[in-house]
């Protein structure tokens, strides 16, 4: 490679990040317009929920395959068939784009651990980005049906549950609140449940009696 | 003379260069990125799927366990690399092959993507069959890709699968021993309005 990895591992790692967040805010759009979890819809319609979810992976795809087209990188047009040793820095042809990414990560590319790293990152701010557009979809949904989200909601929702008609914000108190009563409850009852041989169990079986 | 395993990453890395479409598609498949990605998402799509509180606590404790079965099973695959320096193949047989993606620097054997993939496909399967074995066929097809690139032998590719369905098994087993830390950790991310 004639160019620094660490430059070309920079590169890749903010383009990776937009990929996995496109293709993790689409792949939650898709789910939660199944599952009915409002609070955390990009728009207030199931179905167009889902179509955008479906639309925004094929997009992230599109845009990481195809990004050394416009965008300079260790794929310059008659370098890329060679080892990613050999490569020059520019902008792929048509011909080679399919082979551009295939960069080893001691060149620059992500290894495993980065890439799960980055990955993380990506669909936590999938999950923000979802949360903070779903307070306006259930806002919309509501004045919509004209019902109260108080109606709507099941009694003791939490969680994702919690989310079916209420904005994540509104939904985090009364899920926190739960945790906290319930979590001594689960820990005594698994500690209980639990097999002989379990670690957990051997440390804090007696305290938990 | 070859073995069979030679024999048969000879012949299937040959019919390259004859379709560039399929030349290119394998190259896509092959890559670092973009099936690594869909395990990934299938975990994601997993952990908010459930419809019912009580699927939703089944889903999410498969996918940590399978999550956790990634980690462990690049674990065993180095464990298993500082034991067998197998070479590659494009290196034993760099005349007769045609190198379609990046020289990899580390050991053939086991085909690391593949363990992680087929990790993480039984892990989709054990709570929804049809989906698991898509996810299976993702994982197949990442593994062949690799295979027709002339990177990884068969065998690489069969335990690489191997040892991503053992692993994940082992990972179920050990969750017992950690019971009621990984639920509580499941409830307390439900707390947090996101399980």
């Amino acid at each position: 490679m004639n160019t620094d990895p660490d430059v070309v591992r920079d590169l890749f790692a903010s383009h990776y990040f937009l990929f996995a967040f496109l293709a993790s805010l689409g792949t939650l759009q898709f789910v939660v317009s199944n599952s009915g979890t409002r609070g955390l819809w990009l728009t207030p319609y199931a179905v167009m929920t889902r179509w955008l979810g479906v639309g925004l992976i094929i997009v992230a795809i599109a845009l990481f395959f195809l990004q050394p087209l416009w965008v300079d990188g260790p794929w310059a047009a008659g370098s890329v068939e060679a080892d990613s040793l050999t490569r020059e820095w520019g902008k792929a042809s048509w011909d080679e784009l399919a082979g551009a990414r295939n960069v080893n990560d001691i060149d620059g590319g992500l290894d495993g651990v980065k890439q799960a790293i980055w990955f993380s990152l990506a669909a936590i701010s999938a999950f923000a980005v979802s949360a903070i557009f779903g307070t306006l979809s259930v806002k919309i949904n509501v004045i919509g049906e004209q019902r109260s989200a108080d109606v709507l909601q099941p009694e003791n929702a939490d969680g994702l549950a919690g989310l079916a008609n209420r904005s994540y914000l509104s939904n985090l108190p009364d899920s926190f609140r739960n945790f906290k009563s319930d979590i001594g409850g689960v820990w005594r009852n698994g500690i209980n449940d639990a097999e002989g041989w379990s670690v957990m169990k051997m440390i804090f079986g007696k305290s938990s009696k | 003379m070859n073995s069979i395993d030679a024999d048969i990453v000879i012949w299937l890395n040959g019919l390259s260069g004859n379709v560039k479409v399929f030349d290119d598609f394998i190259r896509i498949t092959a890559s670092d990125y973009l099936m690594p990605l869909v395990f990934s998402l299938a975990m994601l799509g997993l952990w908010f799927s459930g419809k019912t509180p009580a699927e939703r606590v089944r889903y999410q404790l498969t996918m940590l366990m399978g999550i956790s079965a990634l980690s462990i099973a690049n674990f065993v695959v180095w464990l298993i690399n500082i034991s067998w320096d197998r070479p590659r193949p494009f290196i034993e047989h760099a005349d007769q092959l045609n190198l379609l993606f990046y020289s990899p620097t580390d050991p053939s054997f086991p085909a690391n993507p593949v363990a992680v993939g087929f990790a993480a496909a039984t892990a989709a399967w054990s709570i929804n069959r049809k989906f698991g074995l898509c996810m299976y066929a993702a994982a197949t097809l990442f593994g062949f890709s690799r295979l027709y690139a002339g990177v990884f032998y068969p065998t690489d590719i069969v335990g690489g699968a191997i040892v991503g369905i053992v692993i994940y098994g082992f990972t179920t087993y050990l969750r017992r021993f950690l019971e009621p830390l990984v639920t509580g950790f499941v409830r307390l991310i439900r707390g947090l309005s996101a399980a």
